[in-house]
Parts: C-alpha cells; sequence; structure tokens
C-alpha cells in the first residue's frame, strides 16, 4: 500500500528534514511555500489575539511512500521539525490508490523507487 | 492427446525431494508432505440420454490443509488419473504458499469426453459427482474451481447441489462462478492480468523496457488472449501468436482485436491472414524477447529447448517446460518464470472470490485487480531476492519459498495428538 504524507512546516527546517528523508529512502518529494493557519489563528506566542485570522509563512512537503516507510518518515519530520514553540506543524498520511510513472507504464510501488 | 508419458506424481515427488534437500527440510515434515491428507474415488452412476445408466469415476485429492482450506480445480477428461490428481493437488499447495494466500492444495476430476456428452449429462454428473463428495467439500474445507472442461456454468451447479443440500444458498463453497451468483469481477481475466505483472516486474528486475519487446504467445484461448489483449493495450508488441492449429507471426506486430475476430470467424487464429503461417515448432523457436507458454503442458522439452531464442520464459501454462528442458535452459540463462508464480493469478482472484462470498460483499473490478497486482507483484519480489540470494533459478526458489512457508506452518501447529 502506498501512503502520501502531506505536512506543513516552518520553512527554515526544510533543508535538514529534506536530507533525513532522503537518507531514510524517500526517492522523491514535492514543495510548495504556502500560507496558512491553524488552531491559533495565526497568532504566535506573545502575540496578543484578536478576533483577526491571520496567515502564516509554511512549506508544504507531499511525499509519497510505501506503507513500509510511513513510520520512519513520520518520526523523522516530528523530530526534526519540531520548534518547541506553537507552530511547528501538522502531518497528515493519505491513502493512494496507485502510482503511474508515465514514461514507462510502471505502476504502484514500482513507479516510486 | 496424451498429456504426459511421465508419471505426474513420481515428477511432483521427485520436485519435492530435491527442494527438501537443499533447504534442509526435517524428515518427518517432509515424509507428511510426500503424502496427499485425504484422496477420495467415486463412482458418479449418470441417466444417459438414451435412457442407459453409465457410471463414472470421480476424484477428489486434497494435498494439505495446515494453511487452510483446499483449493484446487475439476477437470473432466478421458486421461484423468489418481496420480494426476494427487500430483497438481501437491502443486495447488505449493502455488498457494508461493503467492501467499492462506490456502492448502487440492485437484479433482472425472473421466470423462466431455464432447462426446449433452449439456443434460454433464449437468447431472457433476451433480452426482457434488454430491458423492459433499461431506469433503465447502468454503471452510474444501474449495473447488474450473479447469480443464470445466466452466462457469459448471461451477453454478456445484454451488447449487451443495446449497440444495445445505438448505440456504453458500457462494463460498466453489470459485469461477458467474457474477450473477457471486463471481468475482476480473475474474476472468486475472491468470493473464498476473502474468502481465510478472512481465513488468521481470523488466524492472532486469532492466529492460517492456514496451519496446518483441512478444510471442502460445496458446490463445482465456490466458493468451486476454494476454495478448493486456499487452497491447499497454503498448507492448506481440510479434506472434498460436493455437493448437497453427501460429501465426507478424515482425511488426499483430492486433488482438483483428486476431481474435479472425479466430472467431474461423476457429483458429490461423484465420487471421495479415500475417506469415508458422508451426507450432516454428513459433517456439522464434527470436523474440518474452516468450510466453499459454497453452498445454511439456511444449517445450529436450528436443527443442536449445532451440528456443528469447530472453525471458514466463509460464502461463501449467508444466509447459519439462525437468530436462528447464535445465538446458537454466544452462542458456533464460529466466524462467515458473508455472506456480507466473499463473497463480488465477488462484489468488479465486481466493478474493471467496472472501466476497463468505462476506457477501462484493468489490469492483478495479479493487481486484490492483490488489492482485499487490499479490502478484510482492511474490514475485519475494521469489527474485529469494533466487539471488541462493544463486538459484526462479523456480528452485520458488518452490523454495513454498515449501519451507508450508513446512513452517506444519512445525508451529505440530503433530497431532
Amino acid at each position: 500500500m502506498l501512503k502520501k504524507i502531506e505536512c506543513f512546516i516552518q520553512p527554515f527546517k526544510l533543508e535538514e528534514i529534506k536530507d533525513a528523508l532522503v537518507e531514510a529512502g524517500v526517492e522523491g518529494m514535492s514543495v510548495t511555500e504556502v500560507k496558512g493557519f491553524g488552531r491559533q489563528h495565526g497568532f504566535i506566542e506573545g502575540e496578543r489575539r484578536n478576533r483577526k485570522v491571520k496567515f502564516r509563512p509554511k512549506t508544504k512537503l507531499e511525499i509519497v511512500v510505501d506503507e513500509e516507510l510511513v513510520e520512519k518518515v513520520i518520526s523523522d519530520i516530528q523530530k526534526l521539525a519540531h520548534t518547541g514553540t506553537i507552530g511547528s506543524g501538522k502531518i497528515f498520511v493519505i491513502p493512494v490508490e496507485d502510482a503511474l510513472r508515465i514514461r514507462t507504464r510502471e505502476t504502484g510501488r514500482s513507479a516510486l523507487y | 492427446m496424451k498429456r504426459n508419458s511421465l508419471n505426474p506424481w513420481r515428477m511432483a515427488l521427485e520436485q519435492l525431494d530435491s527442494v527438501a534437500g537443499r533447504i534442509g527440510l526435517d524428515p518427518g515434515i517432509h515424509k507428511i508432505l510426500q503424502h496427499p491428507k485425504r484422496q477420495l474415488i467415486v463412482s458418479i452412476p449418470v441417466r444417459m440420454d438414451n435412457g442407459d445408466t453409465q457410471v463414472f469415476t470421480g476424484f477428489r485429492v486434497q494435498h494439505n490443509v495446515t494453511r487452510g482450506p483446499a483449493k484446487g480445480g475439476i477437470r473432466y477428461h478421458p486421461d484423468v488419473t489418481l496420480d494426476e490428481m494427487k500430483a497438481l493437488a501437491m502443486l495447488m499447495t505449493w502455488k498457494c504458499a508461493v503467492v501467499g494466500i492462506p490456502y492448502g492444495g487440492a485437484k479433482g476430476g472425472i473421466i470423462c469426453d466431455p464432447p462426446e456428452l449433452s449439456s443434460g449429462e454433464v449437468e447431472r454428473l457433476t451433480r452426482r459427482y457434488v454430491s458423492e463428495i459433499i461431506s469433503f467439500i465447502g468454503p471452510e474445507k474444501d474449495i473447488p474451481a474450473p479447469d480443464v472442461n470445466t466452466n462457469p456454468q459448471i461451477m453454478a451447479w456445484i454451488m447449487d447441489t451443495f446449497s440444495m443440500d445445505r438448505g440456504y444458498s453458500v457462494p463460498g463453497v466453489v470459485t469461477g462462478k458467474p457474477t450473477s451468483i457471486g463471481g468475482s469481477l476480473g475474474r476472468n481475466t486475472a491468470t493473464a492480468r498476473g502474468v502481465m505483472y510478472c512481465i513488468f516486474n521481470i523488466a524492472k528486475k532486469l532492466g529492460f523496457d517492456p514496451l519496446t519487446q518483441g512478444y510471442v504467445i502460445q496458446g490463445y484461448g482465456n490466458v493468451g488472449g486476454n494476454l495478448a489483449h493486456l499487452l497491447n493495450q499497454q503498448g507492448c508488441k506481440i510479434i506472434a501468436v498460436g493455437d493448437a492449429e497453427g501460429g501465426i507471426y507478424n515482425k511488426k506486430g499483430l492486433e488482438p482485436d483483428k486476431v481474435s475476430e479472425a479466430m472467431r470467424e474461423s476457429g483458429s487464429v490461423i484465420g487471421f491472414t495479415d500475417a506469415e503461417r508458422i508451426t507450432n515448432q516454428e513459433l517456439l523457436a522464434l527470436d523474440c524477447d518474452v516468450l510466453v507458454p499459454a497453452a498445454l503442458e511439456n511444449q517445450i522439452t529436450e528436443q527443442n529447448a536449445d532451440k528456443v531464442k528469447t530472453k525471458v520464459i514466463v509460464e502461463a501454462a501449467n508444466g509447459p517446460t519439462t525437468p530436462e528442458a528447464s535445465g538446458i535452459l537454466e544452462d542458456r540463462g533464460i529466466f524462467v518464470v515458473p508455472d506456480i508464480l507466473a499463473n497463480a493469478g488465477g488462484a489468488i482472484v479465486s481466493y478474493f472470490e471467496w472472501v466476497q462470498g463468505i462476506q457477501f460483499y462484493f468489490w469492483s473490478e478495479r479493487e481486484v485487480n490492483l490488489k492482485l497486482r499487490d499479490i502478484m507483484t510482492h511474490a514475485f519480489e519475494t521469489v527474485f531476492n529469494l533466487s539471488s540470494e541462493h544463486k538459484v533459478s526462479m523456480r528452485t526458489a520458488a518452490y523454495m519459498l513454498a515449501v519451507e512457508k508450508v513446512a513452517e506452518a506444519i512445525k508451529v501447529r505440530g503433530l497431532y495428538p
């Protein structure tokens, strides 16, 4: 089974996480600069909250891996994305029905590795 | 046609013995596996259309049920023997183990000549046979399936006879049923699909592009014909196909749709005229990249194994390569995917049909196909890794894996009492 790991992290954590995941066996990822908010409505620690909602810059990683790698990828991201303050980010794990490599018509796990 | 001049049961035992030596099989477990668990011979009296009574002989053999209920086809053929049933039941034990579906092996058959029988006679023969073996079979005991000369209609009669005995519908007693009574979507193309997944897995491991190879398929029935269509849909080039009447060859590639159409009209692939006519022996000796024997047993023998000109053979048929030919191909460095792995797609989707039948919950065809692909790919990779690790052929590796799995199950369950 393939899973997609979609995670939102602090932009400055990206490089370190990328290197660790490649080391762990991840063969590809897509990275997007995004903005968003979570439970804190975009306010950071020490900031006075009001009724407005603010966007914060975040980095989104999308990684599709074999089920076997999921636990390792999650624990690496959890460890490395942790900032000690609110706004470290979130990880989502999504089932992927299939994957296809367009050039070779490889499918499933074979399309990733 | 005499399908096998050698004794099939002796050949099956030799195969087991050679693997046993290689994996250091426990002698007690080896002895258990040398004996089928149950062998039933039944007499089947049938009222013929002309009013006469004829008595047929039927068999059902369960080789081993340690990993789960027994599973295997039922064939109707004049050459059926008890030894053949024993050998094929053992083969099913290995096939289910190698792909990791929770079944043991079984096989059944009736000595008869179906073209000589009317549909009514076949129905009465089938129902009485089921009635004679009824205490032997069931969703949790032994689940028959189609084989030589048996089809979805016959499976429906098996299901109905069993269900009448129980007093309620039992779809899980047999697989290969029509979809209207619990047959699985995707069952019809399952074996061909499994072969195709094998081919793509080989391409990945051996590092060739499956789309630029030349494919030759011997046999154009359920497996060969469906495989030609599936490969063609992927963009693969089929340069030759054949059936009992002979073969057709076009190095630019054949269009399966047109070949099937010619076959429907004339009864044979040789009815397709936009290709060169070749003999069956020429077909097997064609210069190609992937050769798929999808017809009968013993097609590649010590007489023609040195003439085969292909990189890869995928055994879609059962036993298309004799043991002697197998040795010759191995020496020549031809990569052979053995039958128990290559054609397991049918058994795998039979398993899905049984699972759906006992749950009364049915899957989409896409779900069936994706699950089949997962199991085939996993089994292929396991056998391939074992074969690289021990430097043995794919056939030896598949048997090592299968026998080890069954032996482990016997060991952990222990010997009763």
